[in-house]
């Protein structure tokens, strides 16, 4: 069977890995030898796409030529090409929930819709299209780098507090990326898994994720192979971005408006802070500096001004940590580890808050860039079968909910429930005759529908003409595994299956991924499961021939009692292969072709014999 | 009777395939799909393994290379057994579905002040409606309303405790008595909904403490 391989989809970098000989290991480069491809995505406005450093080199920014001189270089958007960085910020959101700040940063198309566009010349791009290039390129990666191997079957990781609409995003991505992405799994439990195994942790153990873009804090009990989440809180907007612009406004200060908003100035800002923030890391003060073409800028800032600016930053992380230990149950000295993930972790600051925070010294044995897409790993070999004992069981991280009278927010599922996890609700009509139930499907802890996030709006019905209160509709929300609501109804009375035509409120429709799938000239980019089941139909078609001549050919070298057995499984293979089961097809192919194996071999025998007669009456003559 | 999606196999509903092991689960109560007895006394450590031994089983982790059909049995038994364990492990709400399956549904909202708590309830609403106005006075006032706010918490979860302890006793109780007819069965039907209805109370204004005092650290 192909082997599934685990994806850190990351605000920052991206990764790719896999299990090999009970370990996990991430796979660079063969031919630069990175382990971290930035995510980085370059729309070219000929229609070419680059990730990564080829995609740096064409963000916008100020480039110093030999003479002093300052130029303005790279694709600024619009019609002259767009470079996307963290593009994952901007997964299952809307047009119109875009800030002033990310429209100066890049170009939309629409700023009402139900997903964000980047506009490059006459196209547009979706942050699920967008993210598919990193993931193809993660993918092209890996296969070169395995000398040839496919990567079809992908866990991709996402912060624990991703909305539903943000995992359908991640979700969609890999579709779009011709990858089946067979599990999303949440980066603090995947960092757990990588710990666990690698490190033996047990007992109670609180992961903490600082990521480039997204912090999330989970709490686990690790006991036996079972790793349990036990509650999980965070902030999608979060990250070393935000550590990155406190210097770039340090940086930057004094500077008009007009030039700030400048995407080579910015950019280049951006670049100087990030690389300061990190001298931090190591250096008690660092000197920013800045060519912009009509001054120069620099400024010293020192570690300890650095970390007055992100303390307010830093507060609001264990702020969320004290809230998952609520939820919880626990108290934080109750804690046995405290793991530390994500680059932003680095940070002194966050390291000496942190330890703080739980009274107890964190760990960070293993890589905090590459932990989540080891444990990305070990969970894809959990699905392939090859980690028997363990078993990961996570949690919603949002209260699931619906609209009712009033517009209150009525919680059906409620945060940090085990998943999966599924509820059943009652629906009636209000009034005589009515043929349709709406129910607007909401996500959040706040008490009214309009301060929670709309999901879903869908219809139950047509039902029949009926007094109000008569029909019975029972809607089942169900949370799978990868922490996505599936909502099927049922008629109570007729026990009649009812359609729930569900309409996304952010993000894209199936028929827009269609669609997106058909514009693209790429056959790569075809539905995987499609694709897998051509496969299989083919194999199914190129053995039922092949018997059918061997048979013909052949026939002595069968008995009565095998012929039947054939004809049997030649019999189901036929139906199955007119059916859509792919399960059912690979496996009816694999037993006939174990139950013809003996007639092959006596085919072999056979030729063996005829060629080396022939052999001998050639020597004779 | 229910199929089996991995053997064909017919049976009586249960979550796993008498034949093959595959996940099932359909129609069953939360006490059968764990494979417990309707009894109100759970021993939580055994129960713990129960649920850790059948998650291992049919979790939709051990499928994801299986039919959709086998797929989609396994995420619906697993959802089962999830809810099943976590209504069972919680005392207060076993003995509500409880009460339940033996036709005693307490009302689903239950607004009605419990006497013995009125007076309490009380005080604290008004606890709260101050700590609301102080939020957008000055800081003094704030932090001695929200230090009482904190200590009340404290007495309630108190009283939860011993709440809880007084509706073990209940259920040992009720399954001594073998959950046989009689006069002594529904008094011990209206003691174990009053303990109950109590708890289900007390934590409902913990819950509005909580949302009171995150609201004002936003804040």
């Amino acid at each position: 069977m192909a082997r599934i391989f685990g994806i850190d989809l990351g605000t920052t970098n991206s990764l790719i890995a896999v299990m090999e000989d009970g370990r996990s290991r991430v796979i660079a480069d063969p031919v630069s030898g990175d382990s971290l491809l930035p995510s980085v995505v370059a729309l070219a406005p000929d229609g070419k796409v680059f990730v990564g450093d080829e995609a740096i080199a064409m963000e916008p920014h100020l480039s110093v030529e030999r003479d002093g001189r300052v130029s303005a270089v790279g694709f600024p958007g619009g019609e002259f090409g767009a470079v996307v960085r963290s593009v994952k910020r901007y997964m299952g959101r809307g047009g119109e929930e875009l800030a002033d700040e990310d429209r100066r940063r890049y170009t939309f198309a629409d700023l009402t819709g139900a997903v964000v566009r980047f506009q490059v010349g006459a196209r547009t791009f979706t942050p699920p299209q967008i993210s598919a290039e990193i993931l193809r390129a993660l993918k092209a990666r890996a296969e070169a780098a395995l000398a040839g191997e496919t990567v079809a079957r992908v866990v991709v990781t996402v912060p624990a507090y991703f909305n539903d609409g943000q995992r359908q995003a991640t979700k969609d991505a890999g579709r779009l990326a011709g990858l089946e992405v067979v599990r999303l799994v949440n980066e603090p439990t995947a960092a757990s898994l990588a710990y666990g195994l690698n490190e033996k942790a047990e007992g109670c153990v609180a992961v903490f994720d600082f990521g480039g873009g997204t912090f999330d804090i989970s709490i686990l009990n690790i006991k036996g192979g079972i790793f349990e989440v036990l509650a999980t809180n965070g902030d999608t907007h979060l990250g070393g971005d935000d550590l990155d612009r406190v210097l770039v406004d340090a940086l930057l200060e004094g500077v008009p408006d007009t030039v700030r908003a400048d995407r080579h100035v910015w950019n280049s800002a951006r670049r100087v802070a990030e690389d300061a923030k990190k001298h931090l890391s190591e250096a008690a003060s660092v000197e920013l500096k800045l060519d912009l073409p009509d001054r120069k800028i620099a400024r010293t800032i020192t570690r300890a001004e650095f970390e007055r600016m992100a303390a307010p930053l830093i507060d609001r992380t264990l702020e969320c940590c004290r809230r998952a230990l609520a939820d919880a149950g626990q108290n934080a000295r109750e804690i046995d580890a405290v793991v530390l993930v994500g680059g932003s972790t680095r940070m002194p600051l966050v390291r000496r808050r942190v330890g703080e925070f739980f009274g107890r010294e964190p760990l960070c044995t293993l890589d905090p860039d590459q932990v989540v897409a080891l444990g990305a790993a070990v969970q894809a070999s959990v699905l392939m079968g090859t980690q028997g004992d363990l078993l990961l069981l996570d949690v919603v991280p949002l209260s699931l909910g619906i609209e009712t009278m009033g517009g209150v927010m009525e919680r059906l599922i409620h945060r940090n429930t085990t998943i999966p996890t599924s509820t059943t609700e009652g629906f009636t009509t209000a009034v005589d005759n009515q043929t349709h139930v709406d129910v607007h499907v909401l996500q959040g802890e706040r008490e009214l529908a309009p301060d929670c996030r709309s999901l879903a709006r869908f219809k139950l019905g047509p039902l029949d003409a009926q007094p109000a209160g008569v029909p019975r509709i029972e809607v089942t929300f169900l949370v799978d595994a990868n922490g996505i609501l599936n909502v099927t109804a049922r008629d109570e009375r007729t026990g009649r299956e009812h359609s729930v035509d569900i309409k996304p409120s952010y993000g894209l429709t199936d028929d827009d991924i269609e669609r997106m799938l058909e514009e693209s000239i790429d056959f790569g980019e075809q539905d995987i499961e499609q694709r897998l089941l051509i496969a299989a139909r083919n194999d199914a078609d190129q053995i039922l021939t092949a018997l059918e001549k061997q048979l013909r050919e052949y026939g002595e070298l069968v008995d009565a009692d095998e012929r039947r057995r054939m004809g049997e499984v030649t019999a189901r293979l036929e139906q199955a292969r007119r059916g859509e089961d792919r399960e059912r097809l690979s496996k009816l192919v694999e037993e006939l072709n174990e139950i013809t194996t003996p007639f092959a071999e006596r085919i072999m025998d056979r030729a063996i014999k005829l060629a080396l007669e022939k052999k001998s009456i050639e020597e004779l003559t | 009777m229910i199929k089996c999606q991995a053997c064909d196999r017919e049976q009586q509903p249960r979550l796993l395939c008498a034949q093959c092991g595959a996940p099932l689960g359909a129609g069953l109560d939360l006490f059968a799909a764990l494979g417990l007895p309707r009894k109100l006394t759970i021993d939580p450590a055994r129960l713990e393994q129960t649920y850790h031994d059948l998650g291992r089983r049919i979790h939709p982790d051990r499928f994801a290379s299986k039919s959709v059909r086998l797929r989609d049995a396994s995420l619906r038994a697993t959802a089962l057994l999830t809810r099943a364990y976590r209504t069972l492990r919680d005392p207060v709400s076993r003995g509500l579905y409880w009460l339940e399956l033996n036709g005693h549904k307490l009302a689903d909202n239950n607004k009605s002040v419990p006497a013995d708590l009125a007076e309490m309830v009380f005080e604290v609403q008004e606890q709260l409606a101050d700590l609301r106005v102080a939020r957008d006075g000055s800081g003094g006032e704030a932090e001695r309303l929200r230090g009482a706010v904190d200590e009340r918490r404290t007495e309630l979860h108190r009283m939860i405790e011993g709440g809880s302890r007084e509706l073990v006793q209940n259920f040992a109780r009720w399954d001594a008595h073998g959950g046989a007819n009689g006069a002594g069965r529904d008094a011990l039907v209206m003691e174990l909904k009053l303990v109950l209805s109590k708890i289900a109370y007390l934590r409902t204004l913990i819950r509005d403490i909580d949302r009171e005092l995150d609201s004002a650290q936003a804040a």
